[in-house]
Order: structure tokens, then sequence, then C-alpha cells
């Protein structure tokens, strides 16, 4: 699915990333874990190809180079992102989004009443009001309420490798598990791989396996599985990255 | 919706009118509650008096004709004017609206939107709350994107009274890349991006009635 060799990376000539590797294979789950500000988000914008990223290295997408192809381009072979914080686009509706996007992807025309009748019935497994489908993306919508409405995106989308950044900030208990739920259906579903980057186990949880990567200094640390994650949301950043330093130190001498 | 084909006067009572106009000077008396739609109509001149108590909503949508226009609005008393204009233009052209409150407790919005493809666009609107009146609302939201073209704004608010409050809103720019690569991550293409955002912006101040006459959905 997605192979990441040798990334390095950096915006406005400052240095995010250096020596990133990685491989996501199909119908996985990967956890990015990391301190604020550590560049994890960078690391999502790098996949969808967001042009203010200067990377090295290569990105391999289902055996493909993808390393300088348009945010279009990874768009279109089934790459999305959902960002932290969803912009709002005034003047465009999501039905009128989603309907383009649809049709542009499947290279012919949207039929109308199967496109209503499927985005009213994601609409209700999202326990979002209806009412946005014909209102302007994000608009008017609380954070919740757009994290659901991105959600609604992928649903209608169906991307293959799915990004979710901080999807669960600033969601309640009740929609962080609608959330959760959601993303596992979705998984389940259309076998896609996933990438949560999450400061929470309330939605990591939900999964059952999962792969766990921390950021820390410019470079992946580690890797692990689920008791990785465990392990950073029990003794946190700080106290892991000291016993790293330690048992390095440990292993020098 | 009544269409009406209209030449240099019109008194207009209440309900929602198509003008067809056979002249590019306009002088239009609203008496009631009166919605006109204006869609593609090359004029000159619009003078529109709106009587006391009485509401005027006024949508006008120009697709590059091109055409200088000034339009006077007089309210007098208790009277509501919803201005909304939206217009492409690919030459230059003038837009001036004044907007006279000549008496109290009135209130007026003026809305416009405008993509310069080509040619430098100005765009001047004038309130003036006239002296010795009271309790008048004015707002101007003005907006406008360079896309190849120029524009340029001049919002003027004129209050002779204290008893007013008044707000403007103008800003002038190019699309914005966030949400361009916000459409372009959903899989739609650089070109279909650009034009659902334009598309968007110009009719963002337009009801139902204009976007489905004129392509707008």
């Amino acid at each position: 699915m997605l192979q990441i060799c040798s990334l390095d990376v950096s915006v406005d000539n400052k240095k995010l990333f250096e020596n990133i590797n990685l491989t996501i294979n199909d119908n996985e789950i990967h956890v990015f874990m990391g301190p604020n500000g550590v560049g994890k988000s960078s690391i999502a914008n790098v996949i969808i190809g967001n042009p203010n990223y200067k990377v090295k290295g290569k990105l391999i997408y289902n055996n493909e180079d993808i390393t300088n192809l348009s945010i279009e381009e990874r768009s279109k072979k089934g790459i999305y992102l959902i960002s932290q914080t969803p912009i709002a686009i005034e003047g465009v509706t999501n039905a009128e989004m989603l309907r383009l996007a649809v049709s542009e992807k499947n290279k012919k025309p949207v039929n109308i009443f199967d496109f209503n009748k499927e985005l009213e019935s994601i609409c209700d497994s999202l326990e979002l009001d209806k009412s946005f489908i014909h209102k302007d993306i994000n608009v008017g919508a609380s954070g919740g309420e757009r994290k659901k409405i991105e959600l609604m995106h992928m649903w209608m989308l169906k991307p293959s490798l799915v990004i979710l950044d901080e999807i669960d900030s600033g969601l309640d208990v009740d929609a962080t598990k609608l959330v959760a739920k959601s993303i596992k259906e979705y998984q389940a579903k259309y076998k896609a791989s996933i990438i949560i980057i999450t400061h929470n186990s309330a939605l990591i949880n939900t999964f059952d396996n999962y792969f766990v990567h921390l950021f820390e200094n410019s470079s992946l640390v580690k890797s692990g599985d689920k008791k990785l994650a465990k392990e950073i949301l029990s003794k946190g950043f700080k106290e892991l990255s000291n016993s790293f330093v330690i048992s390095e130190n440990d292993e020098n001498e | 919706m009544n269409k009406l084909l209209v030449s240099d006067v019109i008194d207009l009572k209440s309900g929602s009118y198509v003008l067809e106009c056979q002249s590019k000077n306009l002088d239009i008396n609203i008496d009631g509650d009166v919605t006109i739609y204006l869609l593609n109509e090359k004029m000159d001149n619009i003078s529109i008096n709106v009587k006391d108590n009485n509401i005027l909503h006024l949508y006008m949508f120009n697709n590059e004709l091109n055409n200088d226009l000034k339009v006077i609005i007089n309210q007098n008393n208790n009277s509501k004017v919803y201005y909304n204009e939206s217009y492409l233009n690919s030459h230059d052209r003038k837009l001036i609206i004044d907007n006279n409150m000549l008496g109290s407790n009135n209130e007026s919005i003026i809305s416009i939107r405008n993509i310069s493809n080509k040619g430098d666009s100005s765009i001047i609107v004038n309130v003036l709350v006239d002296k010795k009146t009271i309790n008048n609302i004015a707002l101007e939201s003005i907006k406008g994107i360079n896309n190849g073209g120029y524009v340029h704004v001049e919002p003027n608010i004129i209050c002779l009274s204290n008893e007013v409050s008044a707000n403007h809103l103008t800003t002038i720019g190019s699309l914005d890349p966030d949400s361009i690569n916000y459409l372009v991550s959903k899989g739609i293409s650089l070109t279909n991006a650009q034009e659902l955002l334009l598309n968007g912006f110009i009719y963002s101040n337009m009801d139902e009635y204009i976007k489905k006459n004129n392509g707008g959905e």
C-alpha cells in the first residue's frame, strides 16, 4: 500500500523530519503519536501532497512512485486526509462538491436519486442532520459536526488510505464513540488502510490490532504494537524518551 | 412570479417581479413588500424610491455585460432595502450606488460580489444618513475577486446623524489557496475546483431564482 522511504521533510527551510522509513500495508491501522508540535500533521500533509512541504526521499503507493504527484493526483488514487480543523467554504455545498468529486472519480455523471439516497443513509449512520447535505461546506457547523461532515465525504469518496489527524480532538464521549464506530465500519467494509494521529486512547481502543509509531526530535524513534500506545499513554512522552536514552547508553557501555 | 416588460417608469406593489427593460434608464417606485430580479439587463441608470413602511429585495446579476451603472435608492421612513448585486466583468466597469436615507427607522443592507476577469472594476457605494434622522441601520458588504482583472472599492458611509448604526465590510483578493487545496484533496480537478469556488462566490448573495435561471446550480 504505502511505503515511506528515507523521507526528509522541511518547510520554509526548517527541517521537520529526517530519514523516515515506514511501510503501511493494505487493511492495516497505524497510529502516529508524539508530543505537540513534533510535526505529525506535517507527515499527513506530505502524504497527501501538500505543496507547502519540501520532501526528499520516496513515497511509494500501490507500487507506484507518487513523490512528485499533486494533491489532485494522489486523491484520485485514493489518499484522503481529514484534517484537525477542517476549513469552511462559503458558497459551495457538500452536495455540489461531492457530486463533482464522485462524477470525476467514476468518470460519469452521478445518478442523483442513488446519490441522495446514499448521502441520507450516511447522515443517519453518523447522526448528522440531513440539512447539512445542502449546506455550504462546514459553514456554521460545530467542531464535532465538521468531523462528521468530513466522515460523510469519506464514505462517499471511498478512499483506500485514510489519514485521520486528531479526529477525536474536541469531540465529546458519545461523538467519539460514534466516530470510532464509523471508522471501524468503513475500514472493515472497504479494507482501507488507516493512519490515526491522536493523543487519546478512546479512538484507538476501538480497534483490536494496530501499529504504533512514536515521533520525536525530527525522527521516528520507535515502532511497535498496541502495547507501545499503552506505554506512551501511561508513562508520557518525556519519561519514555528518557528510557530510550538510558537504554541506548547501556548498549554503548 | 410576475414577468414585466418595462420602459422608463414603473410602480410596483407587493409581489415578486422579473423585469425585462426596454430602456437603459429606469425609475422604480416601491409600494409594498417587493422583490425585483434583474438578470443580465444592460442598464445605465436605475432610480428607486422606497415609500414609507415598504420593503425592497433586489437581486441583480450581470454576466460580463461590462456596462457602467449608476443606482440611486431613496428611503424615507420605516423602509427596508436589501440590495444584492453580483457581476463578472471582462472590461473596465464602474458601478456607483447612492443610497440616501432621508428619514428615520430605515434599514439598508447592500451586498455586492464581483469577479473581475479582465479590466478594472470600480465599485463606489455611498450611503448617506441625513441629519435630524434617528434609528437608521446601514450595512455594506462588498467582496471582489481579482481573477485576471482588478477590483477597486470605495465603501462610503456618510452619517450626518448621531443616532445611526452603520458598518461596512470590504474584501478584495484572489481565490483562497487553502480552499483550492481542500477541494482538490477531495479528488476534484484544479480547474473544476476553481470554477466551483468562483461560482459559489458569485452566487453567494443571490437567491434560488437567479441561481436556477442563470446556471448557478
